[in-house]
């Protein structure tokens, strides 16, 4: 009996019985489900973060330095001068402040309030950094200049828009040497930046960039706290980070105030084993339910060799030998996963782009090839793991005892 | 000689006391080409002596030759090869697999014999032609009648040309009119020379048979020749 034969013998005899095959497969069907959805999401979570890394830029170091009866701005001197004074490592500092006051832009007939959570993703925000500030967050330049150290110093009313920014004020048109109004001020649009380009991060380009003296009058003149330091490399970034912590402990003590420097790398790769853990955990769920399900066909496998001894028993008198009544139990058993296992990829690509639509903001998640074939195949293996024992008990019966079965 | 048995005991339980002596010491030879009808009470032990002369059950002790082969040391192998090739069986109950249809049964015993895929639904259509089921060649066991049922059955051990027919109360389960049709067919395979093994109680169905083998308590009590009408 040759190999295709056995196929189709089992194909019937699948066909004959749909239900209980159905029932069958079920287990294998959520079992590979689960798993093609489980770890395409935490796939594409792992994808959508290191996007987001990418597109801020590595080697970005995080200070936090705050300091009680600090007059202001002093920590931003100190530590702008401190960064000038690192050129090798460094290649830029700012402040990196968010305005959270509600503020107002107009331009022309349009006008926008930054407060406007009801259309977030329309939304408008100011910010407030330092001529570095496009180094520091990984800006690109569409035209125009960046703000300039004098800009900062002398407090000028000027601005450089985010590509949002830009589109929502300006449309089409050179925004550059024309007068927005935020809070009724005149400000002189300088220049303008790329889009960062990441998908559901609209607010990285929805920005206005000002200089950060006018914090005192936008921000209630809180003090600054938040810094980014751009370094050069890798290494530059674990040297910096060392030499900061160092700089800022000179001055800041538990007395008097509190500080932290830390990097994006890390962060990044902090972030990369989390998301390895959370994928090795869930894997190890969905793989527990495929187990179970696998159970089930083994249960029904030796229902079924119960169901059928009389039929093996014929097949046996008409001259079927054991390895055939074996390779039919175990082919029937791995078509029954293979199908499940079809399904249940199907199901689970569905799931998973179902899922990237709303957990993961309309993202397509489509399963890797990895997983999907390996679920497969996973799947047929359980089936004839699973099948065998069934199927060494069906052919070891003599042709007698299994006609004598009712 | 093409069954040749000698001293053959099939015992259950031996040693306790339930053993039960289903063959008991029996000795037999069967020609090429003879029709016996081996008759005997229920429990005489006539069907484990098909069983046994069949390859279907294997002998406690004793000597079976078949076709020159000494069978109680052959492996499950080359017992299959003798069940596929050497021997057509015709059970009471038919035996049909319910989810195939009337030519996919007769086809699976060419199957395993290995006949290519262009051959087998030929030989099966042939082997139904001759037992006048070609017309339903496509039908379950579920839409036919017991008689179609046996020819059916006729057909599947004929499908590869066995020299020998055992049947085991072919007519058991039959009305008296398609039982006489199910005979007619065995006669006929007879008289192109086939060997025919007939297992029966109804002594009325024996007379019919040009030789005849009493069992009782697993001995075989008598064993004679006789003339028949429809030779």
């Amino acid at each position: 009996m040759n190999l295709m034969q056995a196929f189709k013998m089992a194909f019937k005899s699948i066909a004959a019985k749909k239900m209980r095959s159905f029932l069958t497969m079920l287990g294998i069907i959520i079992g590979v489900a689960s798993v093609v959805i489980m770890v395409s999401v935490v796939q594409g979570q792992n994808k959508r973060s290191m996007e987001y890394f990418e597109a801020m830029g590595d080697n970005k170091i995080q200070v936090y330095a705050y300091q009680r009866f600090e007059t202001s701005g002093s920590v931003s001197g100190l530590l702008y001068e401190y960064c000038l004074g690192m050129q090798d490592l460094v290649l830029g500092v700012t402040p990196q402040i968010d305005v959270w006051r509600e503020i107002t832009i107009r331009y022309g007939a349009k006008s926008f309030n930054t407060n406007d959570w009801d259309r977030w993703e329309d939304r408008l925000s100011v910010v407030l950094g330092s001529d570095q500030y496009g180094v520091c967050n990984n800006y690109t330049l569409g035209s125009g200049r960046e703000l300039s150290f004098l800009d900062i110093d002398k407090s000028n009313q000027v601005c450089v828009l985010g590509a949002g920014a830009k589109a929502k004020l300006f449309d089409f048109v050179d925004p550059v040497g024309e007068t927005i109004f935020i809070n009724n001020q005149p400000f002189l649009v300088v220049g303008w930046y790329e889009s960062i380009g990441l998908d559901g991060w609209n607010e990285l380009d929805n920005m206005i960039l000002l200089p950060y003296t006018f914090n005192r009058t936008l921000n209630d003149n809180q003090q600054i706290t938040q810094y980014v330091v751009k370094a050069k490399s890798a290494a530059a970034t674990t040297l910096s980070i060392a030499k900061l912590k160092a700089f800022l402990g000179g001055f800041i003590t538990d007395d008097n105030g509190y500080y932290d420097v830390s990097s994006n790398n890390d962060w990044a790769n902090q972030m990369q084993e989390q998301n390895l853990m959370q994928s090795l955990v869930l894997g190890a769920i969905a793989g527990i339910s495929l187990l179970v399900g696998g159970i089930g066909i083994m249960n029904i496998m030796l229902v079924t060799v119960t169901e059928r001894t009389r039929e093996i028993g014929i097949r046996k008198a008409i001259g079927a030998e054991r390895k055939s009544i074996i390779v039919q139990f175990l082919i029937e058993a791995a078509v029954i996963c293979g199908i499940g296992g079809a399904i249940g990829i199907t199901l689970g690509c569905m799931g998973a782009l179902i899922a990237g639509k709303f957990l993961l903001q309309g993202m397509i998640l489509w399963p890797s090839m990895t997983i999907t074939v390996g679920a497969f195949t996973f799947s047929v293996v359980l089936g004839v793991v699973f099948g065998l024992y069934p199927a060494i008990k069906a052919s070891s019966l003599q042709p007698v005892e299994a006609l004598r079965a009712e | 000689m093409l069954i040749d048995i000698k001293d053959l005991y099939k015992i259950y339980n031996e040693g306790q006391e339930s053993e039960v002596r289903a063959l008991d010491g029996v000795s037999l030879q069967i020609d090429r080409g003879e029709f016996v009808a081996i008759v005997g009470a229920s429990g005489s032990g006539k069907s484990t002596m098909m069983n046994v002369l069949g390859c279907l059950d294997v002998p406690t002790r004793g000597e079976y030759v078949l076709n020159g082969t000494s069978v109680t040391s052959l492996k499950d192998r080359d017992l299959a090869r003798i069940r596929n090739q050497e021997i057509g069986f015709i059970f009471q109950g038919y035996n049909l697999l319910q989810d195939l249809n009337a030519l996919d049964n007769v086809i699976l015993p060419l199957i395993y014999r290995g006949t290519s895929i262009f051959e087998r639904e030929e030989l099966a259509m042939a082997a139904l032609a001759r037992v006048g089921m070609d017309d339903r060649a496509h039908h379950r066991p579920s839409q036919m009648s017991g008689g179609q049922q046996q020819r059916v059955a006729i057909a599947r051990a004929i499908a590869t040309h066995p020299p020998i027919i055992m049947a085991d109360e072919p007519t058991g389960a039959l009305d008296s009119k398609t039982g006489r049709h199910v005979l007619t067919i065995l006669r006929q395979l007879y008289r192109e020379g086939t060997t025919i093994l007939l297992i029966t109680h109804d002594d009325g169905i024996a007379a019919t048979a040009p030789r005849v083998v009493r069992l009782s308590d697993g001995k075989i009590i008598s064993d004679a020749h006789q003339e028949v009408d429809w030779l």
